[in-house]
């Protein structure tokens, strides 16, 4: 049984600025990096409960060098992948080797009325697959769904956790807070929140023969709506996007991770026409 | 006889160093080369007046590509404005031109004895191939109008740039204003001189357009790019179509030459991210 841990930050208990989740800040981040940490353990913990023993985290938030490694068990069937930039970004590592997905810290997509909502960047105004508005937990989801892998635990704001429990009822949600509005929150402890995750993690595991892969169906249309016209220009330049409307683009694939890799590249060049031209 | 001149500024006479051409960070002496390059456009674009052109689209092609001193130029041309384009140096080349001038253009990166070699993006960009052949910023922007059927009739610049074109494109008419003294030195001719040069050689490039042939690559095209980083290969490697040809290479191929193009214009806009 091999468990993959997809890691943020935004969802964290207690996460309401963006200061908290910023590496370079010398106050706030700090602390809730350990808030971070102490999550990810606690889901560690409660997969292991559950009899799991193999584990990959993914650090999966800015620079992804988040977590205090030493405050991780110490064996060696735990395994952390560090740093950015990562062609496969928030799944690095996610293969039909593994068996469940955990995401943890997770945050509701942009444009929705939660706290620090976003999509990867914020260059991203709204991007759907077939159709369907896509957060990141769905995005993420589905590149493990196409290798047959399901998510059998979510954490993270009760936005999050309620459309990604209703794309995929098998899985097993965790709201740490409520958004009361994009920079503040209603929430559980940090300590209330850790038990409330290993008690989570344990049950994913437990019901783990309930769960399914999530996939959307082929062939695949990825629609971006970007946040101004010159992130747009930039995606354009890449082979196989359409520039739909001056914020707009396409991309099909009829494979999946094509259709991911295309948006995890398009979310980079867009960052690339921030500054000033 | 519609012209499309793309100018850029490092092959302008007495340019030596990046101070003299950096746009963004102003040193005072950008204002006398920002002059000087007006200068010898102007002088292209009178020269090619006296041959002959009459529609002449004039495409700023430096840095922040708004460096012309737009009063100084004569009146009777249309400019290409700003940053970002798609298509770059050779934006808008589809226009239905008869032929096509690069002004004050520089060698490929890595050339040895070419005043501020580089290809498009100095940090990023180690070495370009198209079907094998090693581009130049000159290369690489030939091709795209020669896919639209325009020939290259005039390259001006330091001597390696002029000779490493009229190699590849035997029927361009070339103008040295200069001869590098490795990266940062140059013997060159002064401003006035060069500008004098410039407008005979447009108007003789104007004269003998009949001998000129658009520069094509023909399909399937395969575009090879050497990152200077692994870092930068890392990424640019996932752009969709594109494949990792070694820690620092990537490989792109497609039948449409401006799709390559885009492709290229991509990989150093994403490579600078790395």
């Amino acid at each position: 049984m091999n468990l993959y841990i997809s890691c943020d930050m935004e969802g964290t208990a207690g996460v309401c600025s963006w200061t908290q989740c910023d590496p370079s800040d010398a106050h706030e981040y700090p602390i809730f990096r350990r808030y971070m940490t102490r999550e990810v353990r606690a889901a560690i913990d409660g997969a292991r409960d559950g009899g799991v023993r193999a584990i990959v985290v993914n650090d999966s938030h800015w620079s992804m060098r988040n977590l205090l490694l030493d405050e991780l068990p110490e064996d060696e069937d735990l395994h952390v992948i560090s740093g950015a930039p990562k062609p496969w970004s928030m799944m690095q590592g996610v293969d039909a080797a593994i068996d469940a997905i955990f995401f943890t810290g997770y945050h509701a997509k942009a444009g929705d009325c939660a706290t620090l909502s976003h999509t990867f960047s914020e260059s991203i105004y709204s991007v759907a697959v077939n159709g369907t508005p896509c957060s990141e937990a769905l995005l993420n989801a589905a590149l493990a769904g196409s290798y047959g892998v399901p998510v059998v635990l979510i954490t993270g704001d009760r936005t999050i956790v309620e459309e990604a429990t209703r794309a995929m009822p098998w899985a097993v949600g965790v709201a740490v807070k409520d958004a009361i509005g994009f920079s503040s929150v209603n929430s559980l402890t940090p300590q209330a929140a850790c038990e409330a995750i290993r008690a989570g993690a344990r049950e994913a595991i437990g019901r783990i023969d309930r769960a399914r892969p999530f996939c959307f169906e082929g062939p695949f249309e990825l629609t971006i709506e970007t946040a101004s016209v010159e992130h747009a220009e930039f995606i354009e330049l890449m082979p196989g996007f359409d520039r739909i409307g001056g914020r707009s683009v396409r991309f099909t694939s009829q494979e999946y991770p094509t259709l991911l890799q295309a948006f995890i590249a398009a979310t980079r060049i867009a960052a690339a026409a921030n500054p000033v031209a | 006889m519609r012209l499309y001149i793309s100018s850029d500024m490092e092959g302008v006479a007495g340019v030596c160093a990046w101070e003299q051409v950096d746009a963004r960070r102003r040193h005072p002496d950008f204002a006398t080369f920002q002059r000087y390059y007006t200068a010898e456009v102007k002088s292209a674009i009178e020269g090619a007046r006296a041959g002959g052109a009459s529609d002449v689209l004039v495409n700023d092609s430096h840095g922040p590509m708004r460096n012309l001193l737009l009063d100084e130029l004569p009146g009777n041309v249309r400019v290409i404005f700003g940053n970002r384009k798609p298509f770059s140096m050779v934006q808008d080349g589809d226009g239905g031109f008869d032929g096509a001038f690069f002004v004050g253009y520089h060698g490929a990166a890595g050339d040895a004895d070419a005043v501020l070699c580089h290809t498009y993006t100095p940090s990023v960009i180690y070495e370009v191939r198209i079907n094998g052949v090693r581009c130049s910023e000159a290369t690489l922007n030939a091709g795209l109008l020669g896919h639209y059927r325009v020939p290259l009739l005039l390259v001006t610049g330091d001597r390696t740039t002029v000779e490493g074109v009229r190699a590849q494109m035997p029927w361009v008419g070339g103008v040295i204003v200069k001869q590098s003294i490795g990266n940062f030195a140059a013997a060159s001719m002064t401003p006035a001189a060069a500008q004098r040069a410039i407008l005979r050689g447009a108007e003789e490039a104007i004269r003998n357009a009949g001998g000129a042939r658009p520069y094509r690559f023909e399909p399937p095209i395969t575009l090879d790019v050497q990152l200077a980083t692994a870092a930068q290969a890392h990424l640019v490697a996932t752009i969709p179509g594109f494949e990792r040809t070694s820690s620092r290479s990537i490989r792109f191929a497609h039948d449409d030459y401006p799709v390559v193009f885009k492709a290229f214009v991509a990989t150093w806009r994403l490579g600078a991210m790395a």
